[in-house]
């Protein structure tokens, strides 16, 4: 049921996704919680994913949390625009002129000495005189990104060899699980932290590269790391799904096997998918503002955790300039995984009496 | 001697020991009202040949209570086998509490400058006539820590080893005993097959007479280097005896766990009497390496119980005057006759010109900032390849005036050389914000002036990628940087190391017969030309071929708790001075 | 049983061994020589191609991989000799190697950091356990009202801090601001040198793991309190006029803590394979240190014990896991 936020503790960092499935580690048991919704058929025409978003709509939580969602998503996807319309840059600033070097090198104008300053309405950064605001949309941007990114890509792994081991079965399923046990078993931090470098040195003398190569490696890592719980939980529904009359049916009538796989059972799986998406964003999120920390990440654009980063000792001088990032993380985190849990509840009929 | 890791674009090692005596504690004036001036540290520099333990009490000093130091950002020594060391943190802390070599340094109380005054030696040695040949008398009262007397024979076996190429190669011995003492064509001291006795070296009873090479009226100087102090006949072999070299200070070694701590006791078989300039005050100490800046920092501001017999190696700049108001005395601002350059590579940029607009193009002050250095505080803008206060060196300025950021000027010297849109290829290290925030300056300043910028990030030693002739990177670059002090204060440490051919540190690859021959000419003169002769020859490396853009002399900030008493800059290594360090209770 | 417990262990070593091998072709099959970093540290960075080839020679990194990892794994069990340069170590069973960085075997100095994340690790996967259930079951209890809401909240935006920031504040408000009384002085003391000081100096460490961790906890056993309250034997109970307390403990948590206790143990293996950002920002030299230095150190024969352990340590509490919920759970049948 939940395999989300806690991503930055060391518990999670070696399994960003895992939580509630590996406790179906050995039985094929369902978890409390994640209760496959096909299971629970639906007497009136509606489907199931009809019922779940009428009870959706109905939820106050939820609908707030998505509004904040939507709202980062806007943003994130408009960033320049709205760098644009403020007319501000994320170019580096003149530190020479705009910081106080008698003054732990604080911006001159503005905030946190003085008052608003609407040619930057979030301040400039100390050292570097950046305008806040926009690196904090930037920031935006490639968080939410990255997260997408990553969950995107641990969804197709995950889905797939999930979609495979549970239906083929056999030997190929063995072989599946014990890859998924593997990685698993994987010391998640260490193998990221020496990856990371790796990754980078090989794209040390593309500089035009480089940036998209960061990027990049940052989402192999997080999805490499991150795909075994959705797989696990593709597993178990297909296994329980296969013995069903309209698969065995489509069988006898001789269907292909990846025709079922994608007509027959992908559909009875949107829901399980749904929710382990969306319980996987806010993880992703968290977890790249946790690996900055130990210098995994992209240096060269601007992203969430970078930025608290830069601001993690200004908590007390430039308070404004310390919350700006963190609220932003907490609130979409936050807001994310309400959400996710309100998708859940709605999707699974039994936890919402 | 190298700092390990330093937190500037200009990233990468420096050499230290100096003479710029600066005391510089700015906590006389009123505390908060910003950073003192920098003050131009005077040229004080006595040798007191006759110095005799025990050392000088040092005012209101009290024995007993627990040190710990913490080392933001420097992952400390690697190993602390003496003969190794050639780092300014490994050094400063060894030479003053663990390992005693011929002489060594002592602040004056009275004057704040630095003394070169004996240490296992009874004076500072006697050379000949020449220079060509020094003696020394090894004390009889210095023991080790197992109680064991100092020999004579342990001092000689220490200098051989120093010539070790294969066991210590990058070390000091490589450059100074190499080249100055007589062991012979192609000794490679006591190890291996072709390893043995050094016939320049000749011990009689406690006197030790070591034949020179060449003049070399710095023996003295390089005495005070741990490579030239004894080391154990027996159980003391590379690599293993760095992990825990028995000591002969008055502190001795109970844990050293590389990057993470080092623990030192009191070693009770030290006799003040046999040392001019060390005290046993604290119990213990402790060294946290590899700290994190923004803890350290907020450690020393609290003045919390854990924070009052606190020592902090290097103070944040962000912090700078908070740390001035709440450490009042206890916050140093040291010298470290340590200067910054960029290095143009001279067989690719060709033309001064173009050498002249990289200059004029470097935004100094946006760059410093950006990357966490107050300007004129931690940075001071530098002219001469020599630093302040070293003797000999002459106040010029390679192009008239002193270089600022100005584009326009960039642009017309490129636009004379015919060289617009020149494309300048270097490399910054991304491992930090800080770095890649100076590095965003840097090319904007680059930018802006008309050149064509490749910036490549590389997260591994500069030095390591510089000297790799054959690594891909390193043949696009056309822009490097040097970190570069002293080892002691004559230019004879300075000058050669950056501009000779073939040396590690000429990042520049320079290479004129016309300074080539003067570098090997100037050590022979008579010795009291040597020095002017050096700042003849700065300037006129400067002014007709400015191989290497000096950008910067560089301070350190020290601060400690307010229950840390005697706490003062050592000039002489660019470091705490830890030999007169208390706890007051 | 037992040959279940033969089959899963067999299993796991086959993932353990995979994984030492996966180190070891990362570092074999990575942008430079994993000789480089021994030889420009013993070098002091003046490493030329003819000395790095004579490192190669001598740690035996010029041969191919399969040769060098089976001598790796033969010294596990029988020890062996090893050669840096010119220096000569005997390495006795189990040899892990020898850090070129901390000239020791990592044997020795596993040994040696052990305790200290086994204790980091053992009382912050307590405190999970101590502080999420019973707020998880009080979060069930009231199922929907605003207690409920807020303390799973609450307990939410916690952990969406990053951790290292949390920890980070914490331990400067704990110990330098309010300087508060024994939170106020953390650090690692061996719990034979002075239990109290072990105690004391890990309790800040413990609380922020365990209060950071625990939410997942609080989320998890709220789920399944849920869950299992509205059960038919639930109300059954509660038919019986059988009292609220009784109720809720006796059966509704127990068959709760069914799944909890088998995600603690995943927990627990994870904290113990090395709790990274704790001891980092704790300054606790344990595991999770050990290998965070010697990655940056590319000391390649001590980040393979550390990834090794880690998976052993994994494949272990994998194990406890299943063969516990087997026992806490009839339904399930071990094959």
């Amino acid at each position: 049921m939940d395999w989300q936020t806690h991503c930055l503790d060391e518990v999670s960092m070696s399994t960003p996704t895992m939580g509630s499935e590996t406790v179906g580690h050995l039985s094929d048991e369902a978890v409390p919680g994640d209760e496959p919704p096909a299971k629970k058929r639906q007497v009136s025409g509606k489907s199931p994913i009809q019922i779940a978003l009428g009870r959706l709509r109905k939820d106050k939580v939820a609908m707030t949390c998505f509004t904040i969602v939507m709202f980062f998503v806007l943003i994130a996807i408009f960033a320049d625009v709205l760098q644009n319309l403020f007319d501000v840059t994320t170019e580096p600033g003149n530190p020479a002129q705009q910081l106080n070097p008698m003054n732990e090198l604080l911006p001159y104008k503005g905030p946190p000495s003085g008052g608003f300053d609407p040619e930057h309405p979030f301040g400039v950064a100390p050292k570097t005189a950046t305008d806040n605001l926009a690196v904090w949309l930037a920031g935006c941007r490639t968080s939410l990104l990255i997260a997408s990114l990553a969950t995107l890509v641990a969804s197709i792994i995950g889905i797939t060899l999930g979609l495979i081991a549970g239906f083929v079965g056999g030997v190929v399923d063995k072989a599946i699980s014990f890859v998924i046990d593997f990685f698993l078993t994987v010391p998640f931090l260490l193998m990221a932290l020496t990856l990371a470098p790796i990754i980078n040195q090989r794209f040390a003398l593309k500089p035009d590269l480089y940036e998209k190569a960061q990027l990049w490696s940052l989402v192999a890592i997080l999805a490499f790391f991150g795909w075994m719980g959705v797989a696990r939980l593709v597993r178990g529904e297909v296994l329980s799904l296969r013995e069903r009359e309209f698969i065995l049916s489509a069988r006898v009538i001789g269907m292909p096997t990846t025709r079922i796989m994608i007509k027959e059972l992908l559909p009875n799986l949107v829901a399980p998918i749904v929710v382990a998406v969306s319980l996987m964003l806010p993880a992703f999120i968290a977890a790249e503002a946790g690996l900055a920390y130990l210098g995994i990440g992209i240096t060269q654009g601007n992203s969430w955790g970078q930025t608290i980063l830069r601001a993690s000792n200004y908590y007390d001088d430039y308070a404004l300039y310390f919350w700006e990032p963190l609220l932003g993380i907490v609130i979409l985190v936050v807001a994310l995984n309400l959400l996710g849990d309100a998708i859940r509840d709605a999707v699974d009929p039994k936890t919402r009496r | 001697m190298k700092r390990n890791k330093t937190l500037a674009v200009v990233a990468g090692f420096a050499m230290a020991g100096s003479l710029a005596a600066c005391g510089g504690d700015g906590g006389d004036d009123n505390a908060g009202d910003g950073p003192s001036e920098f003050i131009e540290a005077g040229s004080g520099f006595e040798k007191i040949a006759d110095a005799t333990g025990p050392a000088p009490e040092v005012e209101g000093s009290q024995v007993g209570g627990d040190i710990t130091v913490h080392v933001p950002l420097d992952p400390g020594p690697e190993n602390l086998d003496p003969t190794d060391g050639w780092s300014v943190l490994g050094n400063s802390i060894q030479q003053a509490l663990t390992h005693r070599s011929l002489t060594q340094y002592r602040r004056n109380a009275e004057s704040g400058d630095m003394e070169l005054v004996p240490d296992l030696a009874t004076d500072l040695g006697t050379p000949n006539d020449d220079y060509t040949e020094w003696k020394f008398t090894v004390r009889d009262d210095a023991t080790w820590e197992n109680g064991d007397p100092i020999t004579a024979d342990e001092v000689k076996f220490g200098i051989e080893r120093s010539f070790d190429v294969e066991n210590f190669p990058g070390t000091p011995g490589q450059e100074y005993s190499v080249k100055n003492i007589d062991c012979g064509e192609g000794y490679t001291g006591p190890y291996g097959d072709k390893g043995g006795d050094c016939a320049g070296i000749v011990v009689d009873g406690q006197d030790i007479t070591i034949k020179m090479t060449r003049p070399f009226p710095d023996m003295d100087f390089w005495g005070s280097f741990m490579a030239m102090g004894p080391i154990p006949l027996e159980g003391s072999e590379p690599p293993a005896y760095g992990a825990k070299p028995l000591s002969n200070g008055p502190y001795k070694i109970q844990e050293f766990r590389p990057n993470e701590t080092l623990v030192l006791v009191k070693n009770p078989e030290w006799k003040p009497e046999s040392d001019p300039a060390r005290h046993q005050y604290a119990d213990s100490w402790t060294f946290k390496f590899d700290a994190d800046q923004e803890k350290v920092d907020a450690i020393l501001l609290s003045d919390s119980a854990e924070s009052q017999t606190a020592v902090s190696n290097r103070v944040g700049a962000t912090n700078v005057t908070k740390a001035q108001g709440a450490l009042g005395d206890n916050f140093i601002q040291q010298t470290g006759q340590c200067v910054s350059y960029l290095a143009p590579d001279y067989s690719k940029i060709t033309d001064i010109k173009i050498r002249k607009a990289i200059a004029y193009a470097f935004d100094y002050e946006n760059i410093w900032l950006a990357g966490g250095q107050v300007p004129n505080v931690t940075r001071i803008p530098a002219s001469t390849i020599m630093p302040p206060g070293m003797s000999g060196r002459k106040d010029y300025q390679p192009d008239g005036d002193q270089f600022t950021f100005d584009p326009e000027k960039a642009k017309e010297l490129l636009a004379e050389a015919g060289a617009e849109n020149y494309k300048l290829s270097f490399i910054y290290d991304d491992s930090a914000p800080e770095l890649v925030d100076a590095n965003a300056q840097q090319v904007k300043g680059f930018e802006a002036a008309g050149f064509e910028v490749e910036a490549i990030a590389y997260q591994e030693d500069a030095y390591e990628l510089f000297g790799n002739k054959d690594n891909p990177i390193n043949k696009k670059l056309n822009l490097r940087t040097v970190n570069w002090c002293s080892d002691w204060p004559s230019a004879y440490t300075m000058i050669p190391p950056l501009v000779s051919k073939g040396s590690q540190y000429n990042t520049a690859f320079f290479d004129e017969q016309e300074v080539q021959d003067r570098i090997d000419e100037i050590p022979t003169l008579p010795l009291e030309e040597q020095a002017g002769a050096w700042g003849d020859l700065d300037e006129m490396i400067g002014t007709e071929y400015l191989p290497i853009i000096p950008t910067a002399y560089r301070n350190d900030l020290f601060g400690a708790g307010s229950k840390i008493g005697g706490f003062t800059g050592d000039a002489a290594m660019s470091a705490i001075n830890y030999k007169d360090l208390y706890v007051i209770k | 049983m037992f040959a279940y417990i033969v089959k899963r262990l067999l299993a796991g070593m086959v993932v353990v061994v995979l994984i030492s091998i996966a180190v070891f072709a990362l570092f074999w099959y990575g942008p430079e020589s994993p000789a480089r970093p021994v030889c420009e540290s013993k070098t002091g960075g003046k490493c030329t191609p003819e000395r790095l080839a004579n490192f190669e020679k001598s740690l035996g990194y010029d041969n191919p991989i399969y040769e060098e990892y089976g001598k790796y794994a033969k010294g596990v069990f029988v020890g062996r000799e090893l050669t840096i340069g010119t220096q000569r170590i005997d390495c006795d069973a189990p040899c892990l190697g020898y850090s070129f960085k901390n000239n020791t075997l990592v044997w020795d100095d596993l040994v040696k950091r052990m305790p200290a994340t086994v204790s980091v690790a053992g009382g912050g996967a307590l405190l999970y356990l101590l502080l999420g259930i019973p707020i998880g079951v009080a979060a069930a209890r009231r199922r929907g009202s605003l207690t409920d809401k807020v303390l799973v909240s609450s307990f939410l935006v916690v952990s969406s801090v990053p951790y290292y920031l949390f920890a980070l504040l914490a331990w400067i408000y704990c110990t330098l601001v309010f300087e508060i009384p024994v939170l106020g002085s953390s650090g690692y003391t061996p719990f034979t040198d002075n239990p109290w000081k072990w105690a004391t100096g890990l309790l800040l460490p413990w609380l922020c793991l365990g209060l950071f961790g625990c939410t997942q906890y609080t989320r998890y056993t709220r789920g399944a309190m849920v869950e299992a309250l509205s059960e038919d034997y639930i109300r059954t109970a509660k038919a019986k006029g059988l009292p609220a307390s009784t109720v809720v403990y006796r059966h509704g948590l127990r068959s709760a803590l069914v799944p909890v206790v088998t995600v603690f143990g995943i927990d627990l293996g994870v904290l113990l394979a090395g709790t990274i950002f704790t001891e980092k920002i704790f300054e606790i030299q344990g595991i999770g240190l050990w290998g965070l230095n010697a990655v940056v150190a590319k000391d390649l024969q001590v980040v393979a014990a550390t990834a090794l352990f880690g998976a052993v340590v994994m494949v272990i509490s994998n194990l406890v896991v299943d063969l516990i919920y087997s026992v806490l759970d009839p339904r399930v049948r071990l094959s």
